[in-house]
């Protein structure tokens, strides 16, 4: 299963059939008055066709694993998430420490002063963009 | 004769300080809104539109125009750098950024500026020359042809992506139907919504290419030790003369195709760097470097996009058709100012026309002045230690995407297109087809939708029209070529993907 162009194929073919699925449930209407679904289903099917190809394309090239590290995307992911987060029930000031400290736990070295300092340029410049060029930013 | 008198003219009328100052005004305006994610020239001219009331008339169209061009400069600055594109310089991600990891981001931006340099005043060239004739190919499309247009932008991902056909299609495919989220134009249902209010409007351009780019090549780079630094103490600005004489066939393909596509409503600037980078991508005499930090990749896209950035005024002022949100935005400054866009338009404001003309080709100038010396500033942000620096690109992206609708949702949706993104990157999916697909696919689905209408279902429509049936027998002739290839090659056995 550890075959990049297999997982490639059934990627391709679970959004394809995700989206076509879906789009069966809207009206097809007729050729001449098509109705919301039709268009999607049109593209998912294509879609489908692709992936099928990709999954049978796999067989006639040598397998090549896949290589991946969920950490570093969950980190990143976590830091955007909570700064949306704490942006909405506290401030943006809060968020971007936030945002500053939790991606740092995804590089190589962390340090409280350097992620303290990067905080403090960010929020000046936060500032910057909210007071000179009229963003409307929920920094307080 | 005429045309040198009439920018004989022109000239006369935008190189008065006045008009020098807000051509200037404009460009470092739209330079700058070009380089931060989510300010785009749709956003800063509408902001401005009211503070133009107090301006004359010349002045105020000048310098929006000036922020409208100047933001296709910028924008390549951002993705050249850091992967993170506007819509207009998403192939500028692919070439672009390779030159960064090789420690030529100097060149690659030298490039872009130069490119752009070329592909701007070729377009005023057309301008100048055809405007009055050639606004009105524009109305010789019907949907048909429109929808046969974008299956060519579509083919043209082929070319685009360094893996297969197939996968470039597939992400083509994929971005439509992203594109499609929200609520359908025609029925007022709502699709592929999930039941989240805030996917009713459909997903933000932003939040896809933030997501898909920026987030996504940030975790690549933590993933291989996130302390990579392309800035190598040596500023490689100006191109040998090797390198020069690349630039400059690639540059003047697309300033052609861009001067050409540009005249097309909805997505032709789009379409325009992406068959840029096609064209070059076939011919081009290095099109074994392309994808792998090329040139010519840089050129020929930067190229096309300013030229359809040039070339999209024309349907406006000739013909009084507003091409995309941006030109709509430019009639309604025309409109404030008492000026009606339209066949009249040269004959009744010749001063307002032919400074405007000649005023871009000045705005040419301020932007190489403006941006060349710049480049070495953008550089030494590579003298930031990545760990540093990516917690800041990532402040941007929030911020960006925030600042479209200040909704707060926007970073949720530009965080999933992150972890999208991510699994993409992995499984060798490229994003660049799948941003094609994201912007045309809801105007591939009208005109389809639309021609269906008109024919009341008939599919043969699509190639009885001379225009529609000329494209798709193209598209027809290129994916047997592609079939042929593929069937050679499995053939020969199994291959390393």
């Amino acid at each position: 299963m550890n075959n990049l162009n297999l997982v490639r194929g059934l990627f391709l073919t679970l959004i394809s059939l995700m989206f076509g699925l879906t789009s069966m449930t809207y009206s097809i209407g007729k050729l001449g008055k098509a109705g919301p679904g039709m268009f999607p289903l049109i593209v998912s099917g294509m879609l489908f066709m692709i992936g099928l190809a990709t999954i049978i394309g796999s067989r006639y090239k040598l397998p090549v694993p896949i290589s991946y590290n969920f950490k570093n995307i969950a980190v990143v992911l976590l830091g955007l998430c909570g700064f949306a987060i704490i942006s909405h029930y506290l401030n943006m000031m809060a968020a971007i420490l936030f945002l500053v400290f939790s991606t740092a736990y995804a590089a190589k070295s962390f340090t409280v002063v350097r992620n303290l300092k990067i905080s403090a340029v960010l929020i000046a410049i936060a500032f910057a963009f909210k007071y000179l060029l009229g963003l409307n930013l929920p920094l307080i | 004769m005429d045309l040198l008198n009439n920018l004989a003219f022109g000239f006369e009328h935008a190189l008065t300080w006045q008009n020098l100052m807000y051509c200037a005004i404009g460009c470092v305006v739209g330079t700058l809104v070009g380089l931060l994610p989510g300010l785009g020239p749709l956003s800063t001219i509408s902001l401005l539109l009211p503070l133009t009331y107090s301006i004359p008339t010349d002045g105020s169209i000048i310098m929006l125009a000036g922020i409208y061009y100047g933001a296709q400069y910028g924008d390549s600055v951002s993705a050249i750098t850091m992967k993170i594109p506007h819509a207009s310089s998403i192939v500028a991600c692919i070439d672009g950024y390779q030159m960064t990891l090789k420690g030529k981001t100097g060149l690659a931006l030298f490039t872009a500026g130069i490119s752009s340099f070329i592909g701007g005043t070729v377009a005023i060239l057309v301008l100048a020359t055809l405007a009055p004739t050639l606004g009105e190919v524009a109305l010789l499309f019907g949907p048909a042809d429109y929808c046969a247009l974008m299956l060519l932008g579509f083919v043209c991902v082929s070319f685009v992506t360094t893996g297969s056909m197939l996968n470039g299609l597939a992400m083509t495919l994929i971005g439509v139907l992203l594109g499609l989220v929200g609520t359908d134009v025609n029925s007022g249902a709502l699709r592929f919504t999930l039941d989240l209010p805030f996917l009713a409007d459909g997903v933000g351009l932003i939040s896809v290419a933030l997501g898909c780019f920026g987030i996504a090549e940030i975790v690549k780079n933590l993933d291989g030790g996130g302390e990579q630094t392309p800035f190598n103490g040596k500023i490689h600005l100006m191109p040998t003369w090797p390198e020069f004489k690349r630039i400059i066939p690639s540059a003047l393909r697309g300033s052609v195709i861009g001067s050409i596509l540009g005249l097309l409503p909805g997505g032709g600037p789009v379409i325009a760097q992406f068959a840029a980078y096609a064209v070059d991508k076939r011919f081009s005499k290095f099109k074994h470097e392309m994808g792998d930090g090329a040139i010519e990749g840089v050129a020929g896209q930067a190229a096309a996009d300013e030229a359809a950035a040039r070339t999209s005024f024309i349907p406006l002022m000739s013909i009084g058709i507003p091409e995309n949100a941006v030109m709509a935005l430019m009639m309604a400054a025309f409109i404030v100012k008492g000026v009606q866009p339209g066949p009249n338009m040269i004959a009744n404001h010749p001063d307002l026309f032919w400074g405007l003309v000649a005023s871009m080709w000045v705005g040419n100038c301020f932007l190489v002045i403006l941006n060349v010396p710049l480049v070495r500033y953008w550089l030494s942000v590579f003298k930031i230690p990545f760990s540093v620096l990516f917690p800041g690109i990532l402040f941007f992206c929030c911020i960006g995407t925030y600042s479209i609708n200040n909704n707060l949702d926007d970073v949720y949706i530009t965080a999933m297109f992150g972890f999208i993104g991510y699994m993409f990157m992995r499984l060798g999916l490229e994003a660049a087809p799948l941003m094609l697909g994201f912007i045309l696919g809801p105007m591939l689905e009208e005109y389809f939708r639309r021609q269906l209408l008109i024919s009341r279902g008939d599919f043969t429509s699509f190639l009885t029209r001379p225009i529609s049936g000329s494209l798709l027998a193209l598209i027809g002739v290129f994916m047997l070529w592609q079939i042929i290839a593929f069937v050679r090659q499995a053939k020969k056995g199994p291959v390393a993907a």
